[in-house]
């Protein structure tokens, strides 16, 4: 049919296919759909399992999946392989999710920073151990439900990037699948960047934080309205906020997920202090060094 | 030279491209000589010092995949350690070379050197070479490349030696001419698994689980015969070669013969020697290659003497039975119609010194079990006995 | 291949539609297409009915109907 024909070209020039195993509404794949596209075909993609893996196996690059405990060390491996061989004309992308990045591989991670080795380390976050069936990693918010969080997580989620730009490392950054445009931007910079970059994002995941499938662009986007992801990238330990919305209250991000919804109002109140904090902070540091 | 630095010269003299590694004793020597080496221009790789052990064999993947040759060391917990990471080259098929210092594991034991930390990564798929002194360490590595990156065999390797009595020991050692090794070791050419843009290979799919397992236990099964064709090759260049899997010393119309690994041959040749000299009918028999296990040629050993005495440096607790190699051992008789003896010894554990007198000890119970048709115990600890003077 | 199971499909209404792409940009399979800049289309293979290009379509261009 000429509509297939159509979307195996797009499918083939945006370097994934359509019908990933991923839940409907997932982040995932668009996730590597954006990506893809500015990062192009000389790329090689190492990445952890589980949900991320999900999208991974439909990407038509060459690509090396492993398990979560392998964050960022075999591409250490694959950059040193590319110097021996002289290929400086090749992308490294290391792939890996909220609890490889947070928990499992943060060793490696850091590691893999303080080495300052040539490539872009991502984290897909979707806060939480989400294929396993939803449960808390280090990078799962305050107060958000999952099946190992019953009534709420206790502790605060890591400010993975921020943990990051302290290592000396030339580029950072935050990113969100709502902001294409801000996403891509900086995917492109990442790429012209030599040594270890590291970008993150946040990326809804309809199933584990309780949503409507339809809704997880206008989910994610609030994320960002409300600071609770705030966007900004740190270059050379300059800190620059990309996005610099109203202050809006956190309430409406948190009442759009039911991973929230058994919050008492204290909890609330609790969170958007936290939240403002961040928030007066960040476009206090905002274009300034912060990294010393 | 000692076995650390062989091990180092080994890897050079092979040409290894990357070299990730993290430092354990009794392994430490050998990293900081490739970073000597390297330092000074003497070696051409890329050193990367990695956070820990899981990191440097995933790090060994990663480079591998992307076409480089690979060469890595470790021991005990380290290996422990890394143990996620060691069932990905075999299953990847990828010739990565990996130095095994052998020390004991921890807490029952110390620095020094049992076997248990390499044997207990049997099933992983890894080929295993255990080596007796310097010489044969250097060597070994440079076999170890030739044998894993051999089209029939696409496997990692490991050749494995004692911490401390090889790793530390200096022994005359002939370090081969580069060119020659060069000629006898083409670089390296990935026949399996790419990652490289352009040359990418996807591997199979999960409804070929069991063939590709299947794959794996075949391509061992051809490394039986590519071990002992790669050691002829490098016996014709270099004039030393080491009988393939196993080698039988002074067996010649004995009754019996003591099998044993890694550095307490050397000193169970001494033994062997004084007690053929006393007209004691024994022999020795050398294990090299414990993954792939030959079993065939203790087969043919079992048809040729009435005794097999199995000395193990390691134990497997529970298992009602001797150690890893004895069980191996009898799986392997069990097949013969006539069987000989099967007697079992442990001794050197957690790194004790293997004695000659243990030695002459254990070969005097075998021949006792000979005569008497008896084998006293199921496993005998050696250590466990007050064997009186050193011989 | 096997058959993607969805309970709503999106169905567009041309003579709503601005042609913004934004369901192009947001679908998340990558199975929404602007063509020419004149038509929308859907790749119902792939397509797991999700339903976030209806919500992102800022006309409401973009329905959901319920599948068979």
């Amino acid at each position: 049919m000429e509509l297939n024909k159509l979307f195996d070209e797009y499918y083939e020039k945006s370097y994934i296919q359509g019908g990933t195993t991923c839940c409907p509404g997932c982040g995932g794949p668009l996730f590597w759909r954006l990506a893809l596209e500015v990062l192009g075909a000389n790329t090689i993609l190492y990445g952890d399992g589980p949900c991320a893996y999900c999208a991974i196996r439909n990407i038509k690059l060459p690509t090396f999946g492993i398990h979560f405990s392998f964050a960022a060390d075999g591409a250490t491996g694959i950059a040193a392989a590319l110097r021996v061989k002289g290929r400086k004309d090749i992308t490294l992308v290391s792939s890996a999710g909220d609890g490889a990045t947070g928990d499992i591989s943060f060793g490696k991670v850091s590691a893999a920073a303080e080495r300052n080795e040539n490539m872009i380390q991502i984290c897909v976050d979707n806060e939480a151990y989400m294929n396993t069936g939803v449960q808390k990693s280090g990078l799962t918010p305050f107060g958000a439900w999952t099946t190992t969080t019953p009534l709420g997580k206790e502790a605060p989620k890591k400010e993975i990037p921020m943990i990051l730009a302290q290592h000396k490392i030339p580029y950072v950054a935050t990113a969100s699948v709502a902001y294409p445009k801000d996403f891509q931007k900086k995917i492109i910079k990442a790429k012209g960047i030599e040594g270890f970059k590291y970008f993150h994002s946040v990326i809804p995941c309809p199933t584990g934080w309780r949503f409507d499938p339809a809704k997880s662009i206008e989910v994610i986007r609030l994320g960002v309205q409300t600071w609770a992801w705030p966007l900004y990238e740190i270059e050379g330990g300059i800190l620059k906020l990309t996005m610099k919305p109203k202050r809006r209250p956190i309430e409406d991000y948190l009442k759009a997920q039911n991973r929230f919804r058994h919050l008492t109002d204290d909890q609330v109140k609790h969170i958007q202090a936290m939240t403002d904090q961040k928030r007066e902070r960040l476009l206090q540091q905002d274009g300034k060094r912060i990294i010393f | 030279m000692d076995g650390n630095e062989a091990a180092a010269w080994g890897a050079k003299l092979s040409r290894a491209e990357v070299i990730p590694a993290y430092p354990i004793t009794p392994q430490t020597e050998l990293i900081s000589q490739i970073a000597a080496l390297i330092s000074e221009g003497i070696m051409d790789a890329e050193y990367i010092k990695v956070e820990g052990e899981h990191t440097a064999m995933a790090a060994a993947i990663g480079a591998s995949v992307a076409g480089a040759r690979v060469f890595t060391a470790s021991a005990s917990q380290g290996i422990a350690f890394m143990e996620e990471a060691l069932w990905m080259p075999p299953g990847r098929r990828l010739p990565i070379v990996m130095c095994m210092v052998n020390r004991a594991m921890a807490p029952i034991g110390g620095l020094r050197p049992d076997h248990n930390d390499a044997l207990m990564q049997r099933d992983t798929g890894w080929i295993q070479l255990y080596c007796e002194n310097s010489q044969e360490v250097i060597d070994t590595v440079i076999q170890s490349f030739k044998i894993g990156e051999d089209k029939r065999v696409c496997l990692p390797v490991a050749p494995c030696y004692d911490g401390y009595f090889v790793s530390a020991t200096a022994t005359p050692t002939t370090i081969p001419d580069q060119s020659e090794v060069d000629d006898f070791l083409p670089p390296y050419v990935h026949e399996m698994y790419n990652i490289m843009p352009g040359e990418h290979k996807p591997t199979g799919g999960s409804s070929d689980i069991a063939k590709a397992r299947y794959e794996v236990e075949k391509a061992h099964e051809r490394a039986r015969g590519i071990i002992e064709e790669v050691d002829k090759e490098f016996g014709k260049r270099f004039g030393r070669c080491y009988d393939g899997l196993i080698e039988e010393y002074n067996c010649d119309g004995a009754e019996a013969v003591l099998v044993t690994m890694g550095s307490m041959t050397g000193t169970a040749r001494d033994v062997i020697d004084e007690m053929r000299g006393k007209g004691k009918s024994i022999g020795l028999v050398k294990l090299k290659g414990f993954r792939p296990f030959p079993t065939e040629e203790f087969r043919k050993l079992g048809k040729k003497y009435n005794a097999i005495a199995v000395v193990d440096r390691n134990n497997s607790y529970g298992s009602a039975g001797g150690g890893i190699v004895s069980m191996e051992v009898a799986r392997a008789l069990y097949a013969l119609d006539d069987r000989p003896l099967l007697v079992n010894f442990q001794v050197g554990l957690g790194g004790s010194d293997v004695t000659m007198r243990q030695i002459e000890y254990m070969a005097e119970e075998t021949l006792e079990a000979v005569e008497t048709g008896k084998v006293k115990s199921v496993v005998d600890w050696v250590e466990l006995h007050d064997l009186g003077e050193v011989m | 291949m096997s058959q993607i199971v969805r309970s709503f499909r999106p169905v567009v209404d041309m003579e709503k539609c601005n042609k913004c792409t934004l369901c192009q940009i947001y679908c998340p399979e990558g199975t929404v297409m602007v063509v020419n800049k004149e038509k929308v289309v859907f790749d119902y293979r792939f397509c797991k009915g999700c339903g976030v290009c209806a919500t992102e379509c800022p006309t409401g261009a973009i329905g959901m109907e319920r599948e068979a």
